[in-house]
């Protein structure tokens, strides 16, 4: 079982910048979320992690070690793009991995594929997308390993399936492993995560518990008498996120303390003043975006 | 065990806080009755499909307000000590959350205290007018 500590990974493609000054740990049988916008370095990230890309510099360590071929033995990892051979049946890629894998329980395999409705004697070729999702976690789950590393696990599934795939994370976690784990699907990662990290343009921009931030990250709403209003430095308070201003209404996006900011807005003569809960995905989004991908929740938004 | 539990992992109230009121409101409505079991954490988990460290953080929030105890070993059960007690606490904390929300609310919307006092008793005579 094992911490993962990845610290200050930083991966360059030429003149490209990947990754860049990453850091986050991940606690031993904790879910971990990665969110960030396409491109922004959530797949290399993880092909850092297995030593599939090499670093630029900084360092990926499991339980404070670099990655050595035995640690390799405890993790499992499903890529982004299936690795299926189409020529193989679903079977021979069971085999495939009892073989290649010490730890690897046909059994598991065989009774997730059931799960799936999976022939296991269908050829790779005729598998959609999403059954050869399905097979890859599959595989990855009958490996019991310490460590899941699942590059978008859902995709392609139906709703069903999905929730499935959720299910086998939290199965996962609940015995101890570690899973770090991306989606496109935020909903997702808002059940089946207990902290995340959302990236973009390859730079940490948030991490924390999902119940933490839904906690402390909240909009508080005032309303002025007029258009004409002071805000008492209160925009420079660091525990505010942005100010966003439409003509006498004031949006507060506040990183902790909105009762406090409450109390204030009253104090400066606003009234209405309410807390509006944010979830995963407003969090996200005020995240990755200065103004723009937000502009309906915050019209008019100039920070 | 009759524990039918909805959360909406999509609201921005923290899904343990969801799980803590719905624990509460089952034991101020007698669903879950003094010496019940609780699912296990990992159980609770998987029906809810929700992260398993949420349901723990949870029932230990749960079991420091008195609401439920642990036996090593055993499982998570409802207090059986001071039933009454445990299940007027639960009632309590529910409505004051509900409470506070609205005069919150009334406060902010330009209403005074004395206002808000005579919606409040409005609202108790007009429900309990049957009781009297």
């Amino acid at each position: 079982m094992s911490t993962i500590t990845i610290k200050n990974l930083r991966k360059t493609y030429g003149p490209y910048v990947a990754v860049d000054d990453f850091s986050v740990e991940i606690p031993q049988g904790c879910v971990f979320g990665l969110l960030g916008p396409n491109g922004a370095g959530k797949t290399t990230t993880f092909k850092c992690m297995l030593d599939l890309a090499r670093p630029t510099a900084g360092t990926v360590l499991y339980d404070g070690v670099p990655l050595v071929p035995q640690t390799f033995e405890r993790i499992a990892y499903v890529p982004e793009r299936s690795v299926l051979y189409d020529w193989m049946t679903v079977e021979e890629h069971v085999e495939m991995q009892r073989r290649a894998f010490r730890g690897f329980s046909p059994k598991i395999a065989y009774d997730l594929l059931a799960q799936f409705s999976i022939e296991p004697r269908k050829k790779a070729r005729a598998l959609s997308k999403g059954m050869r999702t399905a097979v890859m976690v599959a595989l990855a789950i009958g490996r019991q390993a310490d460590t899941l590393i699942l590059d978008e696990p859902t995709s392609g599934l139906d709703p069903i399936n999905q929730r499935h795939v959720l299910n086998l994370i939290i199965n996962e976690s609940a015995r101890g492993a570690s899973v770090i784990f991306s989606s496109h699907q935020i909903g997702q990662v808002e059940r089946a995560a207990e902290r995340i990290a959302v990236i973009d343009r390859g730079r940490l921009v948030l991490e924390g518990a999902i119940d933490d931030l839904k906690a402390d990250r909240k909009i508080v709403e005032g309303i002025f008498p007029s258009e004409q209003y002071a805000l008492n430095g209160i925009a420079g308070d660091p525990r505010i996120g942005r100010v966003d201003r439409s003509g006498r209404i004031v949006r507060l996006l506040t990183i902790d303390g909105a009762p406090e900011f409450v109390a204030m807005l009253e104090s400066l003569g606003a009234t209405g003043v309410r807390v509006v809960d944010l979830n995963l995905e407003d969090i996200f989004l005020y995240a990755v975006s200065p103004a723009d991908a937000t502009a309906d929740v915050v019209e008019g938004a100039r920070p | 065990m009759p524990v039918v539990l909805t959360v909406d992992p999509r609201s921005g109230v923290p899904i343990y806080l969801q799980v803590i009121e719905q624990i509460k409101r089952s034991v101020a409505l007698g669903v879950l009755g003094a010496g019940e079991q609780l699912p296990t954490v990992k159980q609770l988990a998987l029906d809810l499909t929700i992260n398993p460290n949420t349901v723990a953080k949870a029932y230990r929030e749960l079991e420091r307000d008195g609401v439920i105890e642990t036996a090593p070993g055993r499982g998570s059960f409802v207090r059986t000590n001071g039933v009454a007690e445990t299940t007027k606490a639960a009632a309590t904390d529910v409505v004051r959350d509900v409470i506070e929300g609205a005069v919150r609310e009334a406060k902010s919307m330009g209403l005074g205290a004395d206002d808000i006092r005579t919606l409040a008793s409005a609202a108790i005579d007009r429900w309990f007018r049957e009781d009297a």
